[in-house]
């Protein structure tokens, strides 16, 4: 077989692939949150964490184990890892709704920084590679349950570093309206 | 359709293609006529026009992608960089992946714009997706005429190269079905009513993309973290 042939033909080969997806309708197109908090905060699934770490926790099995059957105690090892990827899910749901508001904010806008697209392109190919391979991992059961014990320090932190990003965008937003009154421009207060 | 519709003010570029090749097709077959298939001088002529309507492909296929991204100022502007930089990338490659020698020259240059055309309209496609904006039906049907139709040239360029005297005629007739077929496509897509086109977005003002994508990107990233963890979790655990 010729090795242009096969170049070329492979080259068109992917470029239609690429084609077949960019035409196939998204499985949940652009489905923007309707509570406006909800659009400004996130579903952060990420709060329920401790209770779902509640659930996985190591010590609970330990303690079903001596105490109920076999069977019983094989449904809670279904039921955990359905908590497992429960809670992946909701992460990617976090994850897409913050992508879509995102690209509503870049088509809206008149001009997009190449850099802060490509940091989005590359996140997002990190986390749907890196959930597929857990999910995969989970549902066929060869990984054992997380405990997520290692998430706690992190959310924690995850929390602060997302407060504090709310609320110096609230404080911009205050300043900028602050700025914008007519009243303080003229330094009078309004009582 | 074009001119029953009154589609050339809309699609004046791809017009004047259709109306060029119409034209050049008529021209080639009265010097084909004249001088007959092996003379050089319509050897000349042919390839001239063959670039004439190369070029005019290329100033329809601008326009189709202005018509399909243009109205998201800034998703645009960085899109029609992107394109630019494949196109000139995928007519490098295209030209290192030929053999080497000059034969076929001609035909080899076509081949690449031909890939570089469909790579550029695939790209469109996908900036599409990717921020998930509506197109107009027949945009989205030009532009896939014209990309079947580049596709389709790339791969019978390839096979005449390899077998040129047992695959001339069957390149010749492929080449015209092809042609064919996407006219049929571009037909359907025009005869049709037009469909009413997204009224103009109101952009945002300047300063709040600025603002808001690095805390999306943050936010974003904290998520990717936490999916991280999750796994060095598991791996620490096996």
């Amino acid at each position: 077989m010729n090795l242009t042939l096969i170049l070329f033909f492979g080259f068109v080969a992917l470029l239609l692939l690429a084609l077949g997806w960019a035409l196939r309708k998204p499985r949940n197109a652009r489905n923007l949150p309707t509570d406006p908090h909800a659009l400004e905060e996130g579903q952060r699934h990420v709060d329920y964490l401790p209770q779902i770490r509640q659930a996985l926790a190591a010590a609970d099995y330990d303690f079903l184990s001596k105490r109920v059957s076999r069977g019983a105690l094989q449904r809670v090892r279904r039921d955990r890892r359905g908590i497992a990827l429960a809670y992946l899910s909701a992460l990617r749901g976090d994850f897409q709704n913050l992508l879509c508001m995102a690209s509503v904010i870049a088509v809206l806008s008149p001009e997009v920084a190449a850099a802060h697209e490509f940091e989005r392109l590359r996140l997002t190919t990190k986390f749907a590679w890196q959930y597929q391979m857990i999910r995969w991992k989970l549902m066929a059961g060869f990984a054992p349950l997380p405990q997520l014990d290692g998430l706690s320090a992190l959310v924690s932190g995850l929390s602060v570093r997302m407060e504090a990003a709310l609320k110096e965008l609230g404080e911009r937003a205050a300043l900028t309206a602050e700025l914008a009154s007519p009243m303080n421009r003229g330094g009078l207060s309004a009582v | 359709m074009l001119a029953v519709h009154k589609n050339y003010r809309t699609y004046a570029a791809f017009s004047i293609y259709v109306f060029l090749n119409l034209i050049l097709g008529v021209l080639a077959f009265l010097v084909y006529r004249r001088w007959g298939f092996l003379s050089n001088l319509s050897w000349s002529i042919s390839w001239g026009m063959q670039a004439l309507v190369l070029c005019a492909r290329g100033l329809a296929i601008m326009e189709v992608c202005k018509h399909l991204l243009s109205h998201y100022r800034g998703v645009w502007a960085l899109a029609w960089r992107i394109l630019l930089g494949s196109a000139s990338l995928v007519m490098l490659y295209a030209g290192l992946a030929a053999r080497h020698g000059l034969g076929f020259v001609l035909p080899k240059a076509e081949r690449a714009l031909e890939l570089a055309i469909a790579v550029v309209i695939v790209g469109v496609f996908v900036f599409l997706r990717y921020y998930e904006v509506e197109a107009k039906r027949e945009d989205r049907s030009l532009a896939l005429g014209f990309c079947l139709y580049s596709c389709f040239g790339v791969l019978n360029n390839t096979v005449l190269e390899r077998f040129l005297d047992s695959y001339v005629a069957l390149w010749n007739f492929l080449g015209m079905l092809a042609f064919l077929a996407s006219m049929l496509l571009w037909t359907w897509a025009l005869c049709k009513p037009k469909t009413e086109g997204s009224p103009k977005e109101t952009l945002l003002p300047y300063g709040v993309y600025q603002t808001l994508a690095p805390q999306f990107n943050l936010r974003l990233r904290l998520l990717n973290e936490q999916l991280v963890q999750f796994w060095k979790t598991e791996a620490t655990r096996n």
